[in-house]
């Protein structure tokens, strides 16, 4: 299962890709699962891009859902994701830092991961690249490698679906199963 | 047959300044009134009175009789919080009550013996709950409040009259034990009547006729009659205790030991009926007579004070009084606890007491309307949300994981292709032909042609007033590979990017 792949309790995971190659619809995935298991999930979004109607059509159950918007803020996310991620009890933690967002200094970084690690927080940092660099224990990319259209000819009637593949770029530990089949994303 | 609990905290202001300063429980206590050198003892404390010091005496007489003795002035904000404290108290065994006076409740017991046991065991129980917040109690228990009011006041701490049985033990119990109005006991040494039997045994209309009300009543003391109906009393929606201090506080963690006191005692009286903190007040009383009031909004219902002191200490410290304090009173606004006891294949939950304090603090950082939980509308306008507080408690009924999302760990995983929203929408020029978007292009460094066009999908609402909408959207492929949601205000002729699919 995707989310077990990706997640690991007490640790930190990067999903990393380019703008429409389905990092944000993974993130969904991810928060679908947990909070219908019963769990709470936390997102940090630093550029305030989270779409609450589509995580209700993807079936995340708000209610589970703490939403802390950044507004542009990094520094100030960064410092909620320290909070969030030293408050067990949270089956995720997510950090979605936008698009032009620089790496973390060394030392924040493995502050972080020692964080998660005492708390048991999954920590799951979305972005164009990798902020956390090497106190991740999975850094994942996606990538877009189909766009379906409804409709035939030059003029469709409406976005269909696209399929994102996930390729691991690092991961720490000698074992690991096999990546995921790439996944389909209905519009 | 009726049964009727009778609570009592003797001397009652001293008490109350005993439940604030639990020290002086070991010293001989009075409270005064009343300026220099007019102050008079007001109350007694057990010990004051053993050392021979009786309401009434002036402050001087109670300091010759008892050299060790320790004076408080008079505080109504102490003893009308004692005097919640005992009603909240006895509201947590029984839900018909009866303010009588300070430190007097009469407790319906009918019903509570499938609950508790026996009248003695309600009675343990009831002084149980009064000194879990603070005040020690005695217990009589009767068939009556009259004969209750009595039988509190000799024997055992906790004492019952059998059923049937009351006027015979009422009988023997002599007139000067009990208080009466002034004159009456004059009265009865006069008459001759030395028991609560031999004033019963007179015809009531011949004491009316010589003694007015206040015979009647005592009358109908003596014969453990009740004639007033049972006013029931009902908690106040709002919780407030204080605590006057004899000395000036300028810090925030000189102030902090303080607030630990009064915030428990107020804890121990919600606890006591099943509430918890929502909203907490506090109002500082300042050496320069005015006030200085803040207050705090928990993220999640509490009754745990260790967190609450450091919320408080949070919010004194960022909004520090303009002078020095000279007294406290917290005014709590609470909510019912509510029972959710999780399965044990269910998935943690953040612990009330760390959620709390995180959210605070996230609100401090990035702001009260930047931390909820989202709640789409229901709207057919694109991204209409709004947030609520965080809850953190799993609802009532859930049943956990397998049960309603076990089909979709199961099956091959796919979803609906998420948006990540542009906000506010960026606004943008579009060429179009045919009425289709085929280029789009901004002030900055967008300026693309639209591969491929998808749409429109017309969407519009409030048309019937001032907030009319009307868009038509679109889901446009540009050359770079991303994949937007374009959308044409109708209204106003202009474009927007609004969302990306991601």
């Amino acid at each position: 299962m995707l989310v077990d792949w990706l997640l690991r309790q007490g640790a930190i995971t990067e999903l990393v890709g380019p703008l429409s190659s389905g990092r944000t619809s993974v993130l969904a995935l991810c928060l679908r699962v947990l909070t219908r298991r019963g769990a709470f999930a936390a997102l940090v979004d630093v550029d305030h891009a989270f779409d609450p109607g589509s995580a209700v059509a993807a079936g995340v159950e708000l209610r589970h859902l703490l939403w802390v918007r950044g507004e542009g803020r990094r520094e100030a996310a960064l410092r909620a994701v320290d909070l969030l991620a030293r408050c067990p009890g949270f089956a995720l933690v997510a950090l979605d830092v936008g698009e032009s967002s620089p790496r973390l200094p060394l030392d924040a970084a493995f502050r972080l991961r020692q964080a998660v690690r005492r708390s048991g927080v999954a920590l799951l940092v979305l972005g164009a690249r990798p902020v956390v660099g090497g106190a991740a224990r999975l850094v994942v990319r996606t990538r877009r490698d189909r766009l379906a259209w409804m409709g035939s000819g030059p003029m469709p009637r409406r976005l269909a679906g696209m399929r994102t593949g996930l390729h691991v770029v690092r991961k720490q530990g000698a074992s690991w199963p096999a990546e995921p089949e790439p996944l389909w994303w209905t519009a | 047959m009726s049964r009727v609990a009778c609570v009592r905290v003797e001397a009652f202001a001293a008490a109350a300044v005993e439940r604030c300063e639990p020290a002086l429980r070991e010293q001989p206590l009075v409270v005064v009134a009343g300026a220099p050198p007019a102050t008079r003892v007001v109350e007694a404390n057990a010990r004051a009175r053993a050392g021979g010091v009786r309401p009434g005496l002036t402050d001087a007489e109670a300091g010759v009789r008892c050299a060790a003795l320790v004076r408080r002035p008079v505080s109504p904000d102490g003893e009308a919080a004692a005097r919640h404290a005992l009603l909240e108290a006895c509201l947590s065994v029984s839900p018909r009550l009866e303010d009588a006076a300070p430190g007097l409740v009469h407790v319906d017991l009918d019903g509570l013996g499938l609950l508790f046991g026996d009248d003695a065991g309600i009675g343990r129980r009831l002084r149980r709950h009064a000194r879990a917040v603070g005040l020690e109690a005695r217990v009589g228990i009767a068939g009556s409040r009259a004969a209750a009011g009595v039988a509190v006041r000799f024997g055992p701490p906790v004492h019952v009259l059998a059923p049937g049985a009351e006027r015979e033990a009422l009988s023997a119990v002599p007139l000067a034990t009990l208080e009466w109005p002034a004159g009456l006991a004059a009265t009865f040494a006069r008459w001759g009547l030395t028991t609560l039997g031999d004033l019963a045994a007179l015809p009531r209309q011949g004491i009316g006729a010589r003694l007015g009300r206040a015979g009647l009543a005592a009358h109908d003391l003596a014969a453990g009659v009740d004639r007033a109906p049972f006013r029931v009393w009902t908690p106040p929606p709002f919780w407030e205790e204080g605590q006057g201090l004899d000395w000036e506080i300028a810090t925030v963690p000189g102030l902090v030991p303080v607030l630990e006191r009064v915030l428990a005692r107020l804890c121990a009286r919600l606890t006591a009926a099943q509430l918890l903190i929502d909203v907490l007040e506090i109002r500082l009383a300042l050496a320069s007579g005015g006030h200085h009031a803040r207050s705090v909004a928990l993220a999640a219902p509490l009754d745990e004070v260790a967190p609450i002191v450091a919320l408080l200490a949070l919010e004194i410290d960022a909004h520090p009084p303009p002078a020095a304090v000279t007294g406290v009173a917290l005014s709590a606004r609470a909510v019912p606890r509510r029972a959710a006891p999780r399965g044990l294949w269910q998935p943690p939950v953040p612990a009330s007491r760390d959620l709390a304090t995180v959210l605070t603090r996230l609100t401090l950082l990035v702001g009260g309307a930047n931390v909820g939980t989202p709640l789409a509308l229901d709207s057919h306008q694109p991204d209409d949300f709004t947030l609520v507080p965080f809850d953190g408690r799993p609802p009532a009924g859930d049943d956990g994981p397998g049960q309603r999302d076990g089909a979709a760990t199961s099956r091959p995983i796919a979803g609906p292709l998420a948006l990540r929203r542009l906000r506010p929408p960026r606004p943008v020029q579009v060429d179009t032909r045919d009425g289709r978007p085929i280029r789009v292009r901004d002030t900055t460094a967008l300026d693309a042609t639209i591969t491929t066009a998808a749409g429109p999908w017309r969407l519009s609402g409030h048309w019937w007033d001032t907030a009319a909408w009307a868009h038509d959207e679109w889901d446009i492929a540009l050359p770079d590979a991303t994949v937007w949601r374009l959308s044409h205000d109708r209204l106003t002729n202009h474009w927007f990017l609004t969302a990306l699919y991601d």
